[in-house]
């Protein structure tokens, strides 16, 4: 059987596939990731990263979140690749700055970003885990949200 | 050719009917605004974002009416097609401009498919495209709200817990699109006079209306034009005749995709089994407000046909409470329009198509006499 391309057919086959490109680099730089900033105490191999008594968190260029001890908060992100910055005092209140660049993994929806872990020189791996929230956290939610539209057709009879 | 001898009054009759339906809106619209207590800025601000929410959608019938196929009620397929993207979109947790592209991405192929399907049996029905397009939608609804809601879950794997109903399969009645609400209307908002205006939307708005205006003047808008005018000479003069009719609809109905997507951006919600019902009627009934007809049709009576079905809309719920004393009554008024209104269409566009017949023996009667063929 032979087969003919003519140019019309490669265009198309040109079109097609820079189509799936772009769907493909739309899903990596759209995807969303939720980032649970926690400020708690960590041990890992005999070494603790002890917990900040206060902390101001900020991720890219979302507003600052200051966190207590124990304390854990959540920002939604876009994309893998992000900066994370630390502003936290002393002993001595003398104030740091502490910056990182960083790749949330495609595949995680929700992570665990341990800021202890991460300001104290730990591993990634320690500092940033995967977070699978328990199924309760995740049951259906009963109440659905509320239908917006123009109303053309009067729902409330 | 000479043109038909007539009186002033008649010429006023004759243009006051041709534009009978924008000034009846325009009227009710008149006498609207000062009963429902509304500003002027206020009422600017809502045209603005209904103008940027819905044309997109009713610029896309355009193409059908070019081709002579009448005003598509099929155009609910591409919003399905768009619904279905978006629920893809939520899925896979892909948000912002990314999220609605690939909703896009997600919707053409599904359109075109549903387009192409629709333009083959419009094909079968000529003549009756409108009713046979507006039946298919309902026949396309039933496939949809079978995959939807129970297909999605169980076949079609659904991750996202917040989207699937309780019992596991199906999507739930309401999507949150939170994660694309107005993402694209606040990229360039722009505040002029203390009304906030989404300049990329109507950026995209007004390349579209580009796009329709150089797709007329191509090789395949002028064969849409020759079909539309008279089939039987278009396909003597070789121009594929079914194909052509085919592609109308399924470039309409991938336009109607993607303005779906637009239009909810803006609302941030979708109702699944019920958006793209209404939707359909939206776009038709604003398009015939604006003047159109069901063989002609243009951007201008897009825009002015969106700002006075939309006024209307926002004006008769308060001014129907201040008259009668009671906003419902003002929510069944819009109603009763919406239907009415494309009822009145149809009826003047058989009128002055008859009209339209009737001159053009009166003109030969005028030819014959002025050439003395036969007495006065």
């Amino acid at each position: 059987m032979n087969i003919h391309f003519t140019r019309r057919n490669l265009f198309q086959l040109f079109a097609a596939i820079l189509i799936i490109l772009i769907a493909v680099l739309m899903f990596i730089i759209g995807k969303q990731h939720a980032l649970l900033l926690d400020n708690k105490t960590v041990e890992d191999s005999g070494t603790t990263y002890q917990a900040f008594s206060i902390v101001e968190v900020q991720v890219n260029k979302e507003p600052e979140i200051e966190l207590a001890a124990r304390d854990r908060d959540r920002v939604d992100v876009m994309g893998q690749r992000h900066r994370i910055t630390v502003t936290y005092t002393d002993r001595s209140f003398e104030e740091h700055v502490f910056e990182k660049k960083f790749s949330v993994p495609m595949s995680y929806a929700m992570v665990l970003i341990s800021i202890p872990a991460l300001v104290g020189g730990a591993d990634e791996s320690v500092w940033l885990q995967e977070y699978i929230p328990p199924t309760a956290a995740v049951a259906p939610v009963s109440q659905e949200p509320e239908i917006v539209s123009d109303e053309l057709i009067p729902t409330d009879f | 050719m000479s043109k038909l001898r007539e009186t002033r009054g008649q010429k006023i009759i004759g243009a006051l009917e041709k534009n009978a339906v924008p000034i009846l809106f325009g009227i009710i619209c008149l006498i609207g605004i000062p009963f429902s207590g509304y500003s002027l800025g206020y009422l600017g601000q809502e045209i603005i974002v209904r103008i940027s929410r819905n044309s997109f959608l009713i610029i896309a019938l355009l193409v059908p009416i070019m081709a002579g196929m009448g005003l598509n009620f099929g155009m609910t397929l591409g919003a399905m097609a768009g619904q279905i993207g978006l629920i893809f979109m939520v899925d896979w947790g892909i948000v912002g401009i990314p999220g609605m592209i690939l909703a896009m991405i997600i919707s053409t192929p599904i359109s075109a498919f549903l387009g192409w399907m629709c333009g083959k049996i419009l094909n079968m029905a000529k003549g009756r495209e409108m009713v046979t397009s507006y039946i298919i939608g309902f026949f396309i609804n039933g496939v949809y709200q079978l995959i939807v809601l129970y297909g999605m879950g169980s076949v079609i794997p659904i991750k996202n817990t917040s989207l699937v109903l309780p019992r596991g399969y199906g999507i739930r009645n309401t999507v949150n699109l939170i994660t694309i609400r107005k993402a694209l209307d606040n990229l360039l908002a722009i505040r002029f006079l203390g009304i906030s205006i989404p300049f990329a939307t109507l950026l995209i708005i007004a390349l579209l209306c580009i796009f329709i205006v150089w797709f007329r003047r191509t090789k395949l808008g002028q064969d849409m034009r020759a079909v539309g005018q008279d089939m039987e000479v278009a396909r003597a003069a070789g121009i594929r005749v079914e194909h052509t009719r085919i592609v109308s609809v399924v470039i309409s109905t991938i336009l109607a995709g993607y303005g779906m997507i637009l239009y909810l951006q803006n609302m941030g919600t979708l109702n699944t089994y019920n958006s793209h019902m209404q939707i359909g009627m939206f776009s038709i009934a604003a398009l015939l407000v604006g003047g159109a007809s069901v063989a002609r049709a243009s951007i201008g009576n897009v825009f002015l046909g969106v700002s006075l079905f939309h006024l209307m809309f926002v004006v008769s719920p308060p001014a129907g409470k201040r008259i009668i004393g009671d906003a419902q009554l003002g929510e069944y008024f819009r109603v009763f329009v919406s239907y009415g209104v494309i009822t009145i269409a149809l009826v003047l566009y058989e009128i002055r198509k008859r009209r339209k017949a009737a001159r053009g023996g009166l003109l030969l009667a005028q030819d014959q006499v002025d050439s003395g063929e036969v007495d006065a």
